[in-house]
């Protein structure tokens, strides 16, 4: 202790209460003290960090002042994660939300793909630089969208939109274009894609407003194309169709593809309908609003680029969007 | 050939035409002496049969060939012989034969092709081809029983996975949590003493240059400048007290992992014996640690632990029962919910009781939930087998278990292990040890 200044000195600085009115706030959710401790002091020299252990103090917090991030734990006596970043997303919608969890299970990220349409999924341990730089970005996007509201969508659904259905069964196709013809718009185009030359080939001719797709087709995986596609074409959004959950694949397409929802084979006709509706939504307000788009921004992982399908894929993307240019 | 094809005999018949002396020649030939009896045939048709022992009752009354011997064989035929069709699968014509066939055995049976003779079927070779048969399907149960065992015991094992799964699920997490505080304080204690070093180094020159003796003045204040400059840096990004708490949460946090670490070889006592004399209140709390996580958040936990004495058990078995049991009473409660737990003893029993105020069991599910693969849960979920396990293990303790139920209140289990003070269970305990 002799190093220590005497408490008067102290006392003049506490990290804590030096609010400065121009720094961006965080607001770190929960139940273990010493997460939100060890959070506060790597977060402290940057930003405003609030903290609490509570889901319901945290959303009161969220009504009384301005957030720009919000990291969440998954699971918490109460409230979990998940249920708080949905009813989080409904309140404050420009906040980003991360979820900060000890285990990556089914609940969870489904959760947070369907419900709290989070903007990264963050496993404990952390990397502590890893996670400056995620929330770095985060409160860079959520600063660049101020008070923006979403646009209403307007007279929009009389455009001729294009949707692609990526799975080998081609009745997946059909189902959408049933659905989709007989609930939003008979002007909308379906496509089907059942190789990843038919996937690009679609790419070529249209702009693609929202991607139905199986995670695999054949022995190909079509996670890695979806990561892409988010990437160079971050208005594109995608709706993952599957039979089987690996909790880890999802982590991944979430943080790497921000996929919109993740629906259970065999489908079921409201469930989709309802998230083609709410892809559409969102497609049709990035247009509207394009900087809406930074929302979705993904991260890039060198270990989904670093593969031959992928380097092809990237090929793609970048003599195509040259060629546009 | 089928198996009916095999028992065909070709035969010449006899005919209606035919007299008692006639079908005594064929018999007498040596060609005939396999045969108990010849067939007899009207136009294609069997009409009956005519034996030996008939034959030879003829003979040996008196004057027996002078009187019958011109007759027709019709006169003394069995008039219901024993026909078969030989399109009826095998099973229906050994049953028919063996009920109708008279014993001592005297005769054969005739076997038609749609009503028409074929020729004739010996009893000795149906019991054969019978015989065979049933070997057969004797080697096919026992091989179907095997096959059924080893699935069991594939599917014990992935119950066992099953929970496995569970388990790592949880402590996963449990040990994540302070993981992930220790591994980001570790990363700024780095960041402290990178800026310590700093603070240091710039000690280091003030000491050098004061010591060079040639010091000025303005050069020392400028020195002492920056360094009260980089202490006040340092004191308000890394108040002391924010420091000491991170050495203290990390320390704290590394016992934690170290506390988790030990309960989990407490659980499985994989280094220690595989029987052993335990207090039910001792592996009941070792087992609420791997189980906090399922209980966490949901769950208000009450314990009346009684004094009781130690039993001898399985304690690895015994935890599994408990965690099961507790794993269960958490995924019955949706919402918030309460456990009671309970131990005591009487003087023939120690018991330990899990209850708990979830949705409760109905009575027709009540009766099947120790049976194997019984299960209300959907297909993936639960393989059936986790209390037909708890019940088999109790059995091998000789304890027993029993359940309490009512819908919408809750459900209670009370389990029963031989007191160690009462002879009555003198013969001891059968612990199934390799399985566990």
């Amino acid at each position: 202790m002799q190093t220590s200044p005497s408490s008067t000195q102290r006392k003049l600085n506490p990290v804590t209460s030096t609010v400065a009115v121009n720094r961006p706030t965080i607001l770190c959710v929960d139940d273990e003290e010493r997460i939100l401790r060890s959070l506060r002091m790597l977060f402290a020299q940057t930003y405003n960090v609030r903290v609490t252990t509570d889901g319901n103090e945290a959303l009161q917090i969220l009504q009384q002042e301005k957030i720009h991030v919000l990291i969440s734990d998954q699971r918490m006596p109460g409230m979990t994660g998940v249920e708080l970043l949905r009813r989080a997303k409904y309140i404050v919608p420009n906040t980003m939300r991360l979820l900060l969890t000890g285990y990556s299970d089914l609940d969870s990220t489904l959760g947070s793909i369907n419900e709290g349409e989070v903007f990264r999924f963050i496993n404990k341990p952390w990397d502590a630089d890893a996670i400056k730089a995620t929330v770095a970005s985060a409160v860079d996007i959520a600063l660049s969208l101020g008070d923006m509201t979403l646009p209403a969508p307007s007279a929009n659904s009389t455009v001729t939109d294009h949707i692609l259905v990526i799975d080998e069964d081609p009745l997946s196709a059909v189902q959408v274009r049933e659905l989709v013809h007989e609930h939003i718009s008979a002007g909308l185009v379906i496509h089907h894609a059942a190789t990843i030359e038919d996937v690009l080939e679609a790419l070529r001719q249209h702009e693609i407003a929202v991607v139905v797709s199986e995670v695999r087709i054949g022995t190909a995986d079509v996670t890695t194309l979806i990561k892409l596609l988010k990437r160079f074409n971050p208005r594109t959004v995608s709706i993952l169709l599957t039979t089987f959950y690996d909790a880890s694949m999802l982590v991944t397409l979430i943080n790497e593809a921000q996929v919109y929802r993740c629906i259970p084979k065999p489908i079921r006709a409201k469930l989709l309908l309802r998230a083609i509706e709410g892809a559409l939504e969102s497609y049709w307000s990035f247009q509207v609003a394009p900087s809406l788009v930074k929302k979705h921004e993904v991260e890039v992982s060198k270990e989904t680029t670093e593969n031959p399908l992928a380097s092809r894929i990237v090929g793609f993307f970048k003599s195509f969007s040259a060629q546009r240019t | 050939m089928s198996e009916v094809e095999s028992l065909l005999v070709q035969l010449e018949p006899v005919t209606p035409s035919h007299t008692v002396d006639d079908v005594s020649e064929l018999l007498l030939h040596d060609d005939y002496e396999r045969f108990l009896c010849l067939p007899v045939v009207d136009a294609g048709r069997p009409i009956g049969v005519i034996s030996r022992s008939e034959m030879q009752k003829i003979y040996m009354s008196m004057y027996g060939r002078e009187l019958y011997g011109k007759k027709s064989v019709t006169q003394f035929m069995n008039r219901k012989a024993v026909v078969v069709d030989m399109k009826q699968p095998m099973e229906q014509i050994s049953r028919y034969v063996t009920s109708n066939i008279k014993f001592p055995i005297t005769e054969d049976f005739i076997l038609t092709r749609d009503g028409q003779y074929s020729g004739i079927g010996h009893v000795v070779d149906l019991l054969k081809v019978m015989e065979g048969k049933l070997t057969r399907q004797s080697e096919e149960i026992t091989r179907a029983y095997r096959e059924l065992q080893a699935s069991q015991s594939q599917l014990i094992q992935s119950e066992k996975m099953a929970s496995l799964g569970q388990m790592v699920a949880g402590v996963a997490h449990e040990i994540n949590t302070p993981l992930g505080y220790v591994k980001n304080n570790v990363s700024l204690a780095q960041d402290v003493f990178a800026q310590l070093k700093g603070l240091v180094a710039s000690y280091d020159e003030l000491l050098a240059l004061l010591m060079g003796g040639e010091a000025e003045e303005t050069a020392v204040v400028r020195y002492l400048g920056e360094i009260d400059r980089q202490r006040n840096d340092f004191w308000s990004v890394y108040p002391a007290e924010e420091v000491d708490n991170l050495f203290g949460d990390t320390l704290f946090g590394v016992d934690q992992i170290s506390e988790i670490v030990l309960n989990l070889k407490n659980f499985s006592r994989l280094d220690q014996a595989a029987v052993d004399e335990v207090s039910l209140n001792q592996t009941i709390e070792s087992t609420l640690v791997i189980a906090k996580n399922v209980l966490k958040n949901k769950v208000q936990l009450i314990k009346q632990y009684g004094e009781i004495p130690a039993v001898k058990c399985s304690p690895s078995q015994i935890n599994q029962v408990f965690l099961n049991l507790l794993t269960n009473a958490a995924q019955a409660m949706d919402g918030n919910g309460k456990i009671l737990i309970r131990t005591w003893a009487d003087e023939r029993y120690v018991y330990a009781s899990v209850q708990d105020t979830g949705k409760g069991i109905s009575k027709e599910n009540l009766q099947k939930i120790f049976d194997p693969f019984f299960t209300t849960k959907p297909v993936g979920e639960g393989t059936g087998l986790g209390l037909s396990i708890v019940f088999k293990i109790i059995e091998s303790h000789k304890g027993f278990i029993r359940v309490a139920s009512e819908v919408g209140k809750g459900t209670r289990f009370i389990v029963a292990l031989p007191h160690p003070k009462d002879s009555r269970h003198a013969n001891k305990p059968e612990l199934d040890t390799a399985q566990a």
